[in-house]
This record gives structure tokens, sequence and C-alpha cells, in this order.
């Protein structure tokens, strides 16, 4: 009744080979599958943020050609020229012209050292809350143009968090950050709460904080300025 | 010896016919993998141990085969991760299968 057991034995061995090449090559194939799309999207980025930046180029020559305009305009007449010294002065309070003059800057630095413990690593790294507090401290001693990596603090900007990643008018930053003010009291900054807690945690946990007085020059905003909503009332 | 040939024979078609697999069905073969090859152990072990009925193995063969894909598909369904449940069910029985063998062949 019984049959020698190898030939059935054999049959499934076969089918157990055929499955097992079939899964592993298409484990393989999955994986492959995934490998370029990653690449292609960081292509993608990469290529998205020069095309940004080439546009950012082109934006400040445009600008700059709209000034030489309005100031050949202004040499034409009285009137022209009042009309120039307004576009000039709103131009300079929107921060669409580069700016220089005697000011601060503040650098920011994430902790070389490492944290103890996953739940204390926060308080070794430089978070948008600090930035923003730095940069209202500058404010407040009285910045009149401030950027942060070169990136002109507007109206409509906004200091946030994407991740582990600081995002200044939508663009992302990388550590150090440097904020640059021009106008700011260094004894007002210095003294604010933002500048002396900073000093204590330089040295319980090794955060870069340093402040230095020069000439400085804070670039003009890179962005679209649109405001179409707000409406003088 | 036969049973190392059809091995062989199953990957070469394998290699040769280069079956494409839909990345949503590859789990699916994943685990036919893992409960055919715990049914041939068994048949392995069954046909030293001299209780080899090839009626009884291909049933199970195929049973183990379509409850362990039935249960994933249930899995996914109702998203549960039933795969960690079938690939630990029959990992154990996979080992004891291989310790049965051992001692067939080399005894202790």
């Amino acid at each position: 009744m019984q049959r020698p057991p190898s030939l059935v034995l054999a049959g499934a061995c076969a089918v157990l080979g055929f499955l097992l090449v079939t899964a592993a090559s298409s484990a393989g194939d999955a994986r492959r599958e995934a490998q370029p799309r990653k690449t292609e999207l960081i292509d993608l980025i990469q290529r998205r943020r020069s095309l940004v930046a080439e546009q950012d180029e082109a934006l400040q020559l445009l600008r700059g050609e709209v000034a030489d305009a309005q100031r050949q305009v202004a040499r034409r007449g009285r009137l022209d020229r009042a009309d120039a010294d307004a576009a000039a002065t709103l131009a300079m309070q929107a921060g669409t012209v580069a700016v220089k003059g005697k000011g601060l800057t503040v650098t920011l630095k994430d902790s070389a050292r490492k944290p103890n413990t996953e739940e204390d690593a926060g308080a070794f790294r430089i978070h948008d809350s600090d930035l923003q507090l730095v940069v209202n401290a500058l404010f407040a001693a009285g910045a009149e143009a401030v950027a942060v990596n070169d990136s002109r603090l507007v109206a409509t900007t906004a200091i946030r968090a994407a991740g582990d990643t600081i995002v200044v008018n939508f663009r992302p930053l990388s550590p150090p950050y440097r904020v640059s003010a021009i106008g700011t009291d260094r004894k007002a900054f210095e003294g604010s709460q933002i500048a002396r807690r900073f000093d204590r945690w330089t040295k319980l946990f090794g955060l870069g904080f340093s402040v230095q007085q020069r000439e400085l020059t804070v670039p003009a905003y890179a962005g679209r300025v649109a405001i179409t909503s707000a409406q003088p009332s | 010896m036969l049973p190392l040939i059809g091995l062989a024979i199953g990957a070469l078609v394998a290699v040769l016919l280069q079956p494409t697999v839909p990345q949503d069905l590859s789990r699916y073969v994943a685990m036919a993998v893992v409960a055919a090859l715990d049914a041939t152990l068994g048949g392995v072990r069954s046909s030293l141990e001299r209780t080899f009925n090839d009626r009884i193995f291909v049933i199970s063969f195929l049973s183990n085969a379509l409850v362990a894909i039935a249960l994933v598909w249930l899995g996914d369904q109702l998203s549960v991760d039933l795969v960690t449940a079938v690939v630990v069910v029959l990992g154990i029985r996979i080992f004891q299968n291989v310790a049965a063998i051992r001692r067939r062949l080399v005894g202790g």
C-alpha cells in the first residue's frame, strides 16, 4: 500500500525550492524598487532648492533694477522725488532692500556633548523657541533689521520647526544659527532674560552662544511680498 | 537523494522562469515558503521515523500553506499582525522537526 516516500517528498521539495527562489527574488525586487525612488526624491528636492535659489537671485537683481529706475525718476521732479523717497523708506521698512549698520551678531549652536538619556536630548539642542526668544529680545533691544542665517525677517516671517529642523521664511536652516540685528543695544540684549538663560545653559549643557558687535549687512528679504487679504482700515 | 534533486529542480525552474510576484502578494509567498518548509521537514522526519504516509503528507503540505495564507489575509483585513503568529508557530514546529531529524541521524 505504501509507496516509497521519496517521490512525493521530492515533489514537495521541488515546490519548496520554487517558492524559495520566487520569494527571495521578489523581496529583492521590492528593495530595489524602493531604493531609486528615494534617490529620485532627494534629487527632486535638491533641484527644486537650487531653482528657488536661482529665482531668489533673479528677484534680487530685478528689485535692484526697480530701485535704480525709481532713483532715475526721482531726478526728474520734486514730486517724483518725494514718491521715490517714500518708496525707499517703505522698502527699507518692509525689508526688501539690504541694509547695513552697526549691530550684533548672535550665534547659537547645538551642544557637542552627548546627552545622558534620550529624554535629555532636547536640552542639548537649539529649538525654534530659543531662536524666537533671541529674536524677540533683539527687537526689544532696539533692532531695526534682523536676519537669521541671511534670511531677513519681515512682517509675514514665521520661525518654526519642521521635525528637527528650524524653518524661517519657509526655508530650512542648518546650524549654527547666526542672528544678525542692526541697531541693537548690546547692554540691553545682554541684560535680557534669554541672554542670561543662555549664559547658564552654555555652562550646563554646552550650548553655543556668542554675541559679537560689529558693522554688518542684513540682506534683503528674498521671498515674495504678498499681502492680499489685509487692507488698510 | 530524490528530495534534494527535487529541490534543485524546483529552484532551477524558478531561476529559469523568473516569476514576478506583485509586491502586495510577496508577503503571502513568504508565508507559503515558511509553511512549505515546515511541511517538508515534517515529511522528512516522518519518513526517517518510517511513519510516512503520502496522503497525509500532501494534505498537510497543502493545508498548512493555505491556512497560513488565509491567516495572513485575515490579519490584513483586521489590520492585526497575524503574520507574527504564523511565523512563531511554524518556526517552533520547524525547530522541533529539525531537532527530531537530527536525533534520528546523529542521535542525542
